[in-house]
């Protein structure tokens, strides 16, 4: 199999925001002449980034299942749900479609989510021989998917605005609905950080980029400093 | 302190951003779209009639919001009391239960986000036409990709449905003409982010500059 072409050998990068082809300084960043971006080899620390907000979501999961997320109060007697006892009550009432819509968007996704991106950093730094284009189909996945965990908040947002009726009937958010906000919002970032050039690279056996990052890192150190 | 100064904007070549493979440039024609050879990815979607339809359905995202913002979406009663659900009211109930951060991301994803999205598609469109505003349009550009992830409203007509569904034997559920305007903004949002194609804006702006240094 020939080397593929590409634009990292040449000295080259493209603008991750506006797409544009650059030459990359021998500081390997710079900001982007058309649009202003940053723009670098590959993200900075991408891979230790995306590790960080992969795990502070993964530990966010348990507040926000643990948790209760809100309160229905049904003529003066409720009880606090967690998001698991909500999907099973919404199961047992018969409404076994809504069930799965909720289930689906506020347990499935985000667990997918870390799941993949886990994988996905596993497969690069111990590189185990894997598909390309299967990772990028993951990679795909899991950063298209991520919005839709906002759901249950939607859900939550418009229930307690529309029954709200005092002692007769009352819909509560509870402490749990903040630490899910905080697990939809990180893993979202998680996915933008991690940069799916780097599944390329280890499929090609490229270490360049390796040698690029501590460089800029300690360069900006020193500038902060 | 100018290391932009050594670098050099290319024209005749692209990379794929996803996986960086060096290809020669061409643009997609009309109505077809770019594609990786290697990775699959969409590098960029070719639009039939340029910028114009983006315009259009930004400005009537921008009318639909004002009825969908101002009317009720839904309205819940039960004995006799009633309550209804607007696009900010769900947000100002979050704030006085005290979760301040969750009110926040609701009116940002569900208001500011997608109206952000229409007003910076409409300047973007508008503004590439004069040569004074090069400069913010370019970096117009940059806001535009930082929110574009975040204007869910089809996460949330999601969620009203469901919030319908849910409802509906509990106490008597009223669909109000504000849900259909806020369908109609859901539709037109994704059409205008699926219509706007920021090559057409690129090569507005290098056509003046080469129309510029021409001049001269």
């Amino acid at each position: 199999m020939s080397a593929p072409y590409k634009a990292f050998k040449q000295g080259l990068t493209s603008c991750l925001c506006c797409h544009q082809l650059i030459i990359l300084p021998t500081t390997g960043r710079c900001r982007c002449p058309r649009c202003g971006a940053r723009v670098y080899a590959r993200i900075d620390g991408s891979r230790m980034l995306t590790w960080a907000l992969t795990i502070t979501g993964a530990l966010l999961l348990l507040p926000a299942n643990i948790l209760p997320v809100m309160t229905v109060t049904y003529l003066g007697a409720g009880e606090p749900n967690t998001i698991i006892s909500g999907v099973t009550q919404l199961y047992n009432t018969g409404m076994w479609g809504i069930a799965l819509v909720v289930f689906a968007a506020s347990i499935a996704v985000p667990v997918m989510k870390l799941l993949g991106l886990a994988l996905l950093l596993v497969q690069i730094q111990l590189r185990i021989p894997f598909d390309p284009l299967q990772a990028m189909k993951i990679y795909r996945v899991v950063s298209g998917i991520g919005r839709w965990s906002l759901l249950d908040l939607f859900i939550l947002s418009i229930l307690v605005a529309l029954v709200d009726m005092g002692f007769v009937a009352q819909v509560d958010a509870g402490p749990g609905s903040t630490a899910f906000a905080a697990v939809v919002v990180i893993t979202m970032t998680a996915a933008r950080t991690f940069d799916p050039r780097l599944i390329w690279d280890a499929c090609d056996g490229d270490q360049g980029h390796t040698t690029v990052v501590p460089e800029t890192a300690h360069r900006s150190g020193a500038e902060n400093g | 302190m100018e290391p932009v100064r050594s670098v050099e904007p290319i024209f005749w070549q692209r990379a794929c951003h996803e996986c960086d493979l060096l290809l020669s440039g061409h643009l997609a024609p009309p109505g077809r779209a770019l594609i990786c050879p290697r990775c699959h990815c969409t590098l960029q979607r070719g639009t039939i009639r340029g910028i114009y339809p983006t315009i259009a359905l930004s400005l009537t995202g921008l009318l639909l919001f004002v009825p969908s913002a101002s009317l009720p979406l839904l309205t819940f009663s039960l004995f006799s009391l009633g309550a209804e659900n607007t696009l900010l009211n769900g947000v100002q109930a979050l704030y006085q239960g005290g979760f301040i951060w969750l009110a926040a991301l609701v009116l940002f994803c569900s208001v500011l986000a997608p109206v952000g999205k229409f007003l910076l598609l409409l300047f973007l469109c508008c503004g590439s036409a004069w040569g004074l505003l090069d400069r913010p349009v370019a970096h117009t550009v940059r806001w535009y990709q930082l929110i574009k992830d975040w204007g869910m409203l089809d996460v949330y007509m999601l969620g009203l449905l469901v919030a319908l569904v849910k409802l509906q034997d509990l106490g008597k559920l009223e669909v109000e003409p504000g849900l259909y305007c806020f369908g109609a903004m859901m539709l037109v949002a994704n059409l205008a982010s699926l219509s706007f194609d920021q090559n057409a804006i690129w090569q507005r702006l290098a056509q003046r500059r080469a129309a510029r240094s021409a001049r001269r």
